[in-house]
């Protein structure tokens, strides 16, 4: 068998299964392949081939003795390391954390591993999910793989790198203001920030209680809806879990988007933040593609991208003062200075900010609920611009906060982005759709008929 | 924001070490913050809830 490196989660678990393939070969496939790659890209903090390769012996002991543990089994995952993953340490790419070893799994991490999953060590990510892409870190920023000169977005950087080249089918990442889905968008893969409460947060370091979500990230629809179908459910010990029962989120994937209606949220990349012409470009070029496949689309108007991101603002450095502030008072040498500057503003918003935050939050989640009893899903951009050089603070500082992801941590709801083409310097370009709260099988069925379209499944960087 | 109003409310927070240590990140962190509230605009109905209201539980 060839090329493992690129086989999906799902054909590797469905190889496994059938006794065509080892998960001691999958793993040590995959180990190669991070050794030889990952000097150049920075995808891990912690690899762990001992545990890992061990855990490929059992899993393959397991299917031998006729006993796999779930749809996921043998199939290897990179976590972002500010996930907990039992005895390893949750450094969050701080200093401040570095010996900070977890005694538990957190629930994403038992429910991967529950299903089979293989877990090869931990990512890395902006410091405290929030301050990179940074050279003053005790580890290096991940790079993009279709161009390593470009960051990979961020804050979930190693999984978002480490899914596209190929070191692994599938990462968690995590999502307050976009960090999901802006690395799905620089490396030209598929993220998901699930319907707020969806994925349990608990053993995920905070950065915004009421913001942090947990998603998947793979090089494919089918593998994103399997990854959160492990995923996803209740748990009752973290506060802000959903009730709402998980769903079979396979079940729609093949039937295309005849009849759907669409919302093409144009304004965000038209008039809010204007985007770069080939983004553009490309989100006409989906919206179009979908309409030819029978989709109802039309425009659609909802509050301006500026208004999400100042409550998005107020909101996220409130709490994350909250977190911060014994260590920012004690130990601010021990932070870089991005997550530094990022964290302090907390310090300088008073209780009735936050509050305001809040109340205006609930009428942008109204007004969201308003264009969803419209159309079925909502369609707009992602990154108003290509992947910036990572080395280029005034570049990265100018077009990290062009984009249109922070609205729907707001808000809540489930969005997706995804590859839309790739720029003229060979770089991905990127479209995100938004569904109803708990409709992420409607947002995988639409992701899923673009993708077929397009063949971005089938589009991998240059790379090893 | 003026310099002495950055300070009074840096010490306020407890932030005397690192206004000591790193005194522009502290000033760049107070515009921030003003910044951005300057650019929230507040609920249009004076009646409106914040996010999330308090819930009681189930009642068992």
């Amino acid at each position: 068998m060839t090329d493992l490196h690129w086989m999906t989660a799902g054909d590797a678990a469905r190889a496994i299964a059938a006794r065509e393939l080892s998960p001691v070969e999958l793993t040590k496939a995959l180990l190669e392949r991070i050794q030889q790659l990952d000097p150049q890209l920075n995808v891990f903090i912690r690899l762990d081939v001992e545990i890992a390769m061990a855990a490929a012996r059992a899993a393959e002991q397991e299917i031998v003795a006729g006993r796999p543990r779930g749809p996921l089994h043998g199939v290897p995952v990179g976590i972002k390391d500010i996930i907990d993953v039992a005895g390893l340490p949750t450094t969050c790419h701080s200093k401040i954390l570095i010996d900070n070893v977890a005694a538990t799994d957190a629930v994403c991490v038992a429910r991967l591993r529950g299903a089979g999953a293989i877990v090869l060590g931990k990512l890395s990510t902006h410091e405290f999910a929030i301050g990179g892409p940074s050279f003053d870190l005790p580890w290096p920023p991940a790079r993009n793989p279709w161009n390593n000169a470009h960051h990979p977005g961020g804050s979930s950087s190693g999984s978002g790198s480490g899914v596209a080249a190929g070191l692994f089918p599938m990462a968690l990442g995590s999502d307050t203001g976009g960090s999901v889905r802006n690395p799905a968008s620089a490396c030209g893969i598929v993220g998901l920030k699930p319907t707020y409460g969806l994925v349990s947060r608990r053993g995920v370091f905070p950065l915004s209680f009421t913001l942090d979500h947990v998603g998947p990230l793979t090089r494919t629809v089918t593998d994103n809806a399997l990854m959160l179908e492990v995923i996803a459910g209740h748990d009752p010990l973290d506060p802000g879990s959903a009730t709402a029962p998980a769903g079979d989120y396979q079940r729609a994937l093949e039937r295309g988007v005849r009849g759907l209606r669409i919302g093409f949220v144009r304004h965000f990349h038209q008039t809010d933040l204007p985007a770069d012409p080939e983004v553009a470009a490309g989100l006409e070029n989906v919206a179009g593609t979908l309409k030819s496949l029978g989709a109802d689309v039309r425009d659609i108007q909802l509050p301006t991208l500026g208004e999400f991101a100042a409550v998005n603002r107020v909101i996220l450095q409130s709490e994350a003062w909250a977190i911060h502030g014994p260590w920012l008072r004690e130990r601010p040498g021990d932070y870089g200075k991005l997550a530094r500057r990022r964290l302090l503003p907390g310090a300088f918003l008073g209780a009735g900010d936050y509050v305001q935050a809040n109340r205006r939050r609930l009428e942008m989640i109204a007004a969201v609920d308003d264009g969803l009893r419209e159309v079925d899903v909502l369609l707009c951009a992602s990154a108003m611009d290509p992947p910036s050089r990572i080395e280029d603070a005034e570049e990265t500082e100018r077009t990290y906060p062009r984009q249109a992801r922070t609205p729907f941590n707001v808000t809540g709801h489930p969005a997706l982005a995804m590859m839309a083409g790739l720029s003229s310097r060979g770089l991905p370009l990127s479209v995100q759709f938004v569904g109803r709260n708990f409709a992420e099988a409607t947002l995988f069925q639409v992701a899923r008929a673009w993708e077929h379209a397009a063949g971005t499944d089938t589009r991998h960087p240059q790379i090893g | 924001m003026d310099k002495a109003m950055i300070e009074l409310l840096a010490r306020r927070a407890g932030l005397e070490k690192t206004l000591a240590e790193f005194p522009d990140d502290v000033a760049t962190a107070a515009e921030q913050a003003e910044r951005a509230v300057a650019r929230m605009k507040g609920p249009a109905d004076p009646r409106a809830e914040p996010w999330p209201p308090m819930k009681a539980g189930a009642g068992r």
